[in-house]
């Protein structure tokens, strides 16, 4: 009795260290599925309507961005994975897509979808929730909440309205020019460009002789070029979209500039998208234009050859911008803070994250990015690129190389003197 | 006394509406909800004058977010005198008398046209309003506006709560309105304009009378439910806000739901926006609108008298068995 009662208790012994043993080991692989888990970072992005080709350029980066960090082994160890959805460039699915990254998919960032619009509906949320949000290509949209976690990373300044236009109008006050003609489409960014323009003509003491906006859908811009010729301005700012831009340079082209116009351009969108400058050719020779990377020597950034070989031909199965020079390496960047930020860390907590983003300078594919107070860049970094010795059907090949934009502002990316639109038109790149 | 099913059903959707925040605490499922509300009041505006009258109405896009931009302005006029927050409360009926007067006005000047004509008016009429807002700049112009929530919401824990509750409302109050036009006289005299106008208004029906109060509630409706747009979107832009999605679905859900009675908006607007809900974040946004067409064609070959239609050929067969 007594021999069975202990054999009874040797198996019972036997079964409880068994048991615990499995418990210690699933209590021991708990942290350890928890570091299987991947670390989501959700986001809206414009794949159809009105920014989906643009939108489709920054995925792709974006892409690239989790490939890259997941090849070295991931976040904290953990696999990084995009959760993303459609908005459709729709300021209104917005709020919807944002509550279900957060609350049903549980993901442990958002970042921000393409453009103003489709920032501004999700800060709200973001910021009821104390989340880190990063943006992508905001103008001032943190001017309102001042939201000590949104970090944005289009180069235009603390003051990004002036910031996007800044030096388009120290170049004009170098060069003596004196009246200035304003154009801008009736749209969000380039009504915000055009009273960021105004505010840097009256810093500058140069007087604006024409002002106008026109609706979007305008398909004649000849009337446009006609009145503006007609104040005789020493130089135009314009404010536009890509079917506007297209427009404004064909207009300009047929008509002729006034003979007083030595400088024209500043602020239009889509002369930087390789498909519009092969359709534009050698018209755009001598304008002067907003850029925010371009294939010049001083802009020899971390890594940013290498993500434009992944780039590359990704884009063209995709059939977006072939060359990437515009939105994608930013998309990459602003993903890249956020993965540096970690990295460095060691945390996924919000406030410890956007503490160190805020004192720190990163190095990223589009150069050393430091944010100000408010998540802008620090300093305005917006290049002035000057068109030069492009010829028609040969763009894409052009702006893949040296030369066919040359850097005018800021000095410290310098690679060629600013000449007048009817110099630069037949200036061939050294 | 004698309580019709409606009223209690409307009790009860009051009492759920109000109780749901309470359940259900994932905000994405309360503003979900709300794009389906929406379209819910926006679908029951449109039937009123398209699916009671007959006039087909393409700017109902214009009519609501001149609701939303009444809204707007009132947000930007309170803070010159320092007015707190729940201003919506003023918004709300604001937007819709806004919206109402419009239609109105728009029904003088339109009614006159028949058919197709009097459709493109309408959508005419929203190229025009949105004009107008791109270029007044009080209300955002062509740059939008930002509209920020207040920090705290009485009674409820957040402001989607606040605005679920609030859609839910008006959604029931729209289709208690919408039932009640269908069953008084002018609900039978619009349904006379719409078999033949001619002839009605030959048999002493009011014709113009009845199409300028159709016009009214409807645009009245659609201001309402425009309203809590800025609220709930955070940032209004007229290329967004006059988006002729909503004129779409404000069309396309009463014609599958059923345009003769109150209850086909209601399923329409349940069915495909859930459905255009439920793609959106598990198929593709780009299903949304194929989603409304391909439905749309279906029912207007298959069943011209949408779900409605459909159950009462159904019950219709079953009772002459």
């Amino acid at each position: 009795m007594k021999v069975r009662n202990l054999t009874i208790g040797r198996r019972l012994l036997l079964a409880g260290v068994a048991a615990s043993a499995v418990v210690a080991a699933g209590l021991a692989a708990q942290p350890a599925a928890a570091q299987d888990k991947p670390l989501k970072i959700g986001f809206g992005m414009a794949l159809t309507g009105g920014l989906a080709g643009a939108g489709k350029s920054a995925l792709i980066g974006m892409q690239i961005w989790a490939e890259d960090v997941n090849s070295r082994g991931g976040l904290l160890g953990r696999k990084v994975e995009l959760v993303y959805y459609d908005d459709q460039t729709n300021p209104a699915t917005v709020p919807g897509l944002y509550t279900k990254l957060l609350d049903v998919d549980k993901v442990d960032f958002v970042v921000s979808g393409y453009g103003t619009n489709l920032i501004a509906p999700a800060m709200p949320i973001v910021i009821q929730r104390n989340k880190i949000f990063m943006g992508l290509f905001g103008l001032g949209n943190n001017e309102e909440y001042k939201y000590g976690r949104y970090f944005q990373i289009l180069p235009a300044g603390p003051q990004p309205r002036r910031g996007i236009s800044s030096d388009y109008f120290v170049i004009a006050k170098e060069k003596g020019m004196k009246k200035v003609a304003i154009i801008a489409a009736d749209a969000e960014y380039a009504q915000n460009s055009a009273e960021g323009a105004r505010l840097n003509a009256k810093e500058h003491g140069i007087e604006v002789v024409y002002d106008k906006s026109y609706p979007p859908p305008t398909a004649d811009f000849s009337p446009i070029i006609r009145a503006i010729n007609a104040t005789n301005p020493d130089f135009v700012f314009a404010a536009s979209y890509p079917p506007d831009s297209v427009g404004l340079v064909r207009a300009l082209h047929e008509i002729g500039a006034a003979p007083t116009i030595k400088m024209f351009g500043g602020g239009m969108v889509g002369l930087q998208y390789a498909s519009v400058a092969d359709a534009l050719g050698a018209k755009l020779n001598g304008i002067v234009n907003y850029d925010y990377y371009v294939a010049e020597p001083t802009l020899k950034f971390d890594a940013i050859e290498e993500f434009l070989t992944k780039y590359q031909p990704r884009a063209k199965a995709a059939g977006v911008d072939p060359l990437g020079h515009y939105l994608p390496p930013w998309s990459y960047a602003y993903l890249q803070v956020l993965g540096a930020a970690i990295t460095a860390t060691k945390s996924t907590d919000d406030k410890v994250l956007s503490d160190y983003i805020h004192k720190t300078a990163f190095k990223t594919v589009v150069g050393d990015v430091k944010f100000g107070p408010h998540g802008e860049w620090e300093s305005h970094r917006v290049l002035f690129v000057q068109y030069k010795g492009i010829k028609d059907g040969a763009a894409i090949d052009a702006f893949a190389k040296p030369g066919a934009r040359q850097i005018i502002k800021p000095e410290q990316y310098k690679t060629a003197d600013w000449l007048s639109l009817d110099d630069g038109r037949k200036a061939m790149p050294k | 006394m004698k309580i019709s099913v409606f009223w209690i059903g409307v009790a009860v959707a009051l009492v759920v509406a109000l109780l749901t925040p309470h359940v259900v605490t994932n905000e994405f499922y309360l503003r979900t909800a709300y794009t389906v509300l929406q379209f819910v009041v926006l679908a029951t505006a449109w039937n009123i004058l398209g699916g009671y009258g007959g006039y087909v109405n393409f700017g109902s896009a214009g009519f609501f977010a001149i609701g939303a931009y009444s809204a707007v302005f009132i947000y930007k006029l309170f803070p010159l005198f320092q007015v707190p927050d729940y201003m919506i409360f003023v918004m709300l009926p604001l937007g819709g008398v806004v919206a109402a007067v419009i239609g109105l006005g728009t029904g003088y000047l339109t009614l006159r046209l028949r058919g197709v004509y009097f459709s493109i008016a309408t959508l005419a009429l929203a190229v025009v309003l949105q004009t107008l807002v791109t270029n007044w700049h009080f209300v955002g112009g062509a740059r939008g506006a930002s509209i920020l929530p207040p920090q705290t919401v009485p009674i409820f824990s957040t402001w989607g709560e606040f605005l679920f509750v609030l859609m839910a409302i008006l959604a029931i109050a729209s289709l208690a309105v919408a039932r009640y036009i269908e069953r008084s006289w002018i609900g039978r005299g619009l349904a006379a304009i719409r078999d033949n106008e001619e002839a009605a208004e030959c048999m002493g029906v009011p014709t113009l009378k009845l199409k300028l109060i159709g016009c009214t509630v409807s645009g009245f409706l659609f201001g309402v439910a425009g309203a809590p747009l800025p609220y709930y979107v955070n940032y209004i832009e007229p290329v967004s806000a006059f988006n002729l999605v909503y004129a779409v679905n404000a069309l396309a859900m009463p014609m599958i739901g059923g345009a003769t009675t109150w209850i086909g908006p209601l399923l329409g607007a349940v069915v495909l926006g859930t459905a255009q809900e439920v793609a959106r974040v598990t198929i593709s946004s780009e299903m949304n609108l194929l989603i409304v067409g391909v439905l749309l064609v279906f029912f207007v070959i298959a069943a011209p008298d949408g779900f409605v239609g459909l159950a009462r050929k159904y019950l219709g067969n079953r009772k002459s068995r």
